[in-house]
């Protein structure tokens, strides 16, 4: 018993660590069985009563991973490649297109940053050339070398993903998740953490939306007109083309048979083939009449066609000059089918949203249908007044995001710089374009790369399920040691026990997460921690068959397992370490717990156990059956 | 209550016997991985997975029927089992398509919802990976496997001689080989996914840390007892080493395979198929610390040693 005194302390101050990180979480579960008791009012009113410790109990509760309890996860990266387009702007050429594309392949191919690939296949395209042709700001001009450049460009990468993880977390805090966390990872990427996100749609427009607000100018609707007549023609030429060419041999046919007789079969066939292939364009567009700034309208299935027979280059030489065709938000609701309009829009923005000071989600007086009220700066007011001077009886296009959500006729001036968006479904959506709006710009577009979301409810059975495995396991695995080693097991099965409370209280006092893998983790601890106590016991039983006393069986046993113990536990330990770095998300959960439990699992089987046997044998002259 | 209580089974003397077993399962697993091939999860190729939960039990032959011509690519559809509200079963649809997200979800809702009329689809857990991130992934864990390879090996030759460096790691190969194997064997088999993915992986290398839990401990045995009896033969140490340690050896392995089958069947779908790969993992591994990683050493011992030590055999 002697000299234990510290052993006995270690345990009682870890126990009492434990149990301190541990407490909320206890509140927690507590507080969450009588909140479900009370009825929705009492419900609110004592939640607004102790708001302030229900926030404290929450905040140091042990983290549920959002596999847990319901969620979405997203990875999103910021595009580099975009943003080193935005700063080449019109200096940019084929050269740079093309030093552009090779880099873009190489970072995805070798994992290396994108600035870091562009700036390398540059060089080895032209060791001479400078980075200065593409890229100037204050600091960089025509002389600076390309070193200079470099350190510009990574800084305004860096800048990209710092301002775009501002921008989330303001439009994430706007749009109100409770818990929400918003992390960098590596050097390019953001991660989000929405717990109980029942729409997971709408957060990612939230998330992705650029809010990239214009106001355009439309072409002049006489131009428009001939050339969506020249483009319809364009199709039809096409068409003749290919059925000139399905006719060949058909007339060879012809001439061979009768050169005189009409065969009737092969003009409907000609027809018929006619009819398949059709004008593509009219297959899928419903031209607008003369006089509009609407090109047509497309069908909601048709729209991916419609894009790829207009990416013609021959096609967009016909639109008129500097216009480009841009989607209407909002389908017109002729017919069952929903149809698109199409318009044409100037591709240079008139203003931009940058202008805009504040915006208000409201609803039309007359029609109750929801807008957006906009108010901008005296520049963006003084342009603005200009603009609708200058172009009464003309539509301008309010662009969000490439996507026009209307294009009102100016009636007369308009000064004071107040602007709406109309045209919106619903106010939800008038919310969101606020939200993203006030929250500022992104800097580049982002993109999500990866996403996962767990439904509530599926939540709620990964958490019974995890916690069934966990009592299962632990009773199984109990029973079996107390059967096996009797009095020993029992002391074992008590270490277990303290165990978990050890993995859990290391879990929530380094604020780490609770994942479905990580259960798993802490599951497959308790298989392997009794494994200390089985090399220890398997050597007591060897040592006693040698007839030693209990006691110096127990000293012998202890002694000599406890190099086998720390080789078998050391190896599975660097595992952790490796899954833990390498791995992401839930995997990292799992290395967490099995590390937490390898640390645990040693202290509790060799030091707690010792204590338990030394107090039972020496200090009370009792015996421990060894089974 | 005692099993394998001072036992003395010629283990080392039928490790020919070993032998044939593994080059068999060994061949088979090569077989089966180079003909039949695994099955990689969206992790490390990119994709979209939806599990969708009905108010009707929808079949997956159907189901299947419906989406293939609005995906364009043929889905795989499996069935995800007791996440329904009442316990029904869902449909885990996975494919390749590299469109908008929201756009495939309403497309597979709405198409669903057109099928079957009375069926109210909704998603209720998505697993989206872009191509770019799948990269990311499948490079991190390429480098997770071969980091702890490395450092397992270099702790085991810093702990012990190399002879017992390399029984441990013709151990770990031979375990993953033919955990992988049965993996390639069984896919499409059982009724639940059994896709190579990251939780694979975390599986996969804890089964490199069990499989060399058990052969340290041999070897720690092994590494005693030559201390101990120096006079007898290098055989009978080892089988004697073996023989002691076999009763521990079993108990552990008897422990964590249960509760590695708790996992399997409460931890619910998502862990399915990585506490299988632990249940074969674990299996494997305790056989193999005894009849590859020993044999080895003892193989290694025989070759090496023989010159010198030819007395002592």
């Amino acid at each position: 018993m002697q000299g234990n005194g510290f052993k006995v302390g270690a345990v009682i101050f870890f126990l009492a660590l434990s149990a301190w990180y541990l407490f909320p979480s206890l509140q927690g579960i507590s507080l969450n069985n009588r909140l479900e008791e009370m009825g929705q009012e009492e419900r609110t009113d004592y939640e607004r009563e102790n708001y302030s410790r229900i926030e404290s109990i929450k905040e140091k509760s042990l983290n549920l991973g959002l596999d847990l309890q319901g969620g979405m996860h997203t990875t999103m990266e910021v595009g580099l490649r975009e943003l080193l387009v935005q700063l080449a702007a019109e200096r940019r050429d084929d050269a740079f297109d093309q030093v552009l594309a090779t880099a873009d392949e190489r970072s995805q191919e070798e994992g290396i940053s994108l600035i870091d690939a562009f700036v390398e296949e540059f060089e080895r395209r032209d060791p001479d050339a400078r980075l200065s042709r593409y890229f100037r700001s204050e600091t960089i001009t025509r002389r600076s070398d390309n070193a200079d450049v470099t350190d510009y460009l990574r800084t305004q990468g860096t800048d990209a993903i710092e301002r775009a993880m501002q921008v989330i977390r303001n439009r994430v805090d706007r749009y109100g998740v409770t818990e929400p966390s918003i992390q960098t990872q590596g050097s390019r990427r953001i991660v989000v953490e929405l717990p109980g996100i029942d729409d997971p749609e709408r957060v990612r427009r939230l998330l992705k939306g650029t809010a990239r607000l214009e106001f355009r100018l439309m072409a002049d609707p006489g131009e428009l007109n001939s050339s969506l007549q020249r483009i319809i023609n364009y199709y039809e030429v096409d068409v003749a083309v290919e059925a000139d060419s399905v006719e060949v041999p058909a007339e060879e046919d012809i001439a061979e048979e009768a050169d005189t007789s009409f065969d009737v079969s092969q003009l409907l066939a000609e027809t018929e083939g006619l009819d398949d292939v059709g004008n593509p364009l009219l297959d899928v567009l419903i031209p607008a009449g003369q006089g509009s700034v609407v090109f047509g309208e497309v069908s909601v299935q048709d729209t991916a066609t419609f894009n790829m027979l207009m990416a013609d280059p021959d096609v967009q030489a016909m639109l008129p000059r500097d216009i480009e065709l841009l989607y209407d938000a909002n389908p017109s609701g002729t017919g069952g089918a929903e149809y698109y309009p199409v318009l044409a829009v100037n591709m240079n923005a008139e203003l931009t949203g940058d202008v805009i000071t504040d915006a208000r989600s409201d609803f039309d007086q007359t029609t109750n249908q929801p807008l957006v009220d906009m108010e901008m700066n005296s520049e963006g007011a003084r342009v603005w007044s200009r603009l609708t001077g200058a172009n009464v009886g003309k539509n301008v296009a309010i662009v969000l995001d490439r996507v026009v959500y209307s294009y009102p006729t100016v009636i007369g001036q308009i000064s004071g710089g107040r602007s709406q968006i109309t045209g919106l479904a619903s106010q939800e959506e008038s919310d969101d374009i606020v939200t993203v709006l006030k929250s500022g710009a992104l800097p580049a577009p982002v993109e999500i790369v990866e996403e996962r979301t767990v439904g509530p409810s599926l939540g709620i059975v990964a958490r019974r399920s995890g916690f069934m495995s966990l009592l299962v396991g632990l009773s199984i695995v109990a029973l079996f040691m107390i059967v096996y080693y009797r009095g020993g097991g029992m002391v074992a099965d008590l270490a277990l026990l303290i165990n978990i409370i050890f993995i859990l209280g290391i879990l929530a006092g380094f604020n780490a997460t609770l994942t479905l893998p990580g259960i798993a983790g802490i599951v497959l601890t308790i298989g392997m921690a009794v494994d200390a106590n089985v090399l220890i016991f398997e050597r007591v039983r060897e040592e006693q068959s040698t007839g030693k006393t209990l006691k110096a069986s127990i000293d012998g046993g202890y002694g000599k397992a406890l190099s086998a113990i720390v080789d078998a536990n050391i190896t599975t330990f660097f595992v952790g370490i490796i899954l833990y770095s390498f791995g992401v998300g839930p995997i990292q959960g799992f290395a967490v717990t099995l590390m937490a439990g390898i640390l645990a699992s040693l202290f509790s089987a060799i030091v707690f156990t010792r204590i338990i046997f030394d107090y039972v044998v020496i200090g009370r002259r009792g015996i421990v059956n060894f089974g | 209550m005692r099993i394998f209580e001072n036992t003395n089974y010629n283990l080392v003397g039928s490790r020919k016997r070993g032998y044939a077993v593994s080059g068999i399962l060994l061949l088979l697993s090569l077989g089966a991985i180079l003909i039949r091939g695994l099955e990689i999860g969206i992790d490390f190729r990119g994709g979209m997975e939806f599990v969708v939960e009905s108010d009707e039990i929808l079949e997956v032959t159907e189901v299947r029927a419906v989406l293939t011509p609005v995906l364009e690519t043929s889905p795989e559809i499996k069935t995800y089992s007791d996440v329904g509200a009442e316990g029904q079963d869902a449909l885990l649809i996975r494919t390749a398509s590299e469109g908008e997200t929201s756009e495939v979800q309403m497309l597979i809702i709405q198409s669903i919802s057109d099928a079957f009329p009375d069926s109210n689809p909704r998603v209720i857990k998505t697993d989206i990976v872009g191509p770019r991130f799948a990269e990311d992934l499948k490079r991190g864990s390429f480098y997770a496997v071969l980091g702890s390879l490395l450092v397992i090996f270099l702790y085991v030759m810093l702990r012990f001689e190399w002879r017992f460096g390399l029984g441990a790691v013709a151990a770990l190969f031979h375990d993953v080989l033919i955990t992988l194997g049965v993996f390639s064997l069984l896919q499409g088999i059982m009724p639940f996914s059994m896709q190579i993915d990251q939780a694979i992986i975390a599986a996969f290398l804890t089964i490199v840390g069990y499989s060399l839990n058990d052969t340290v401990v041999i070897f720690d045995r092994i590494r005693e007892y030559t201390n101990l009896f120096k006079t007898e033969p290098y055989k009978t140490v080892v089988n004697r080493s073996v023989n002691t340690t076999l009763s521990r050896t079993f108990v552990t392995s008897g422990t964590t395979l249960l509760v590695v089958a708790t996992l399997f069947m409460f931890g619910g779908e998502v862990l399915r198929g990585f506490s299988f790969a632990l249940i074969i993992g674990i299996i494997i591994g305790t056989y193999s610390s005894v009849f590859v990683a020993t044999p080895v050493v003892v193989e290694l011992y025989n070759r090496s040693g023989s010159a010198k030590k030819a007395g002592q055999r």
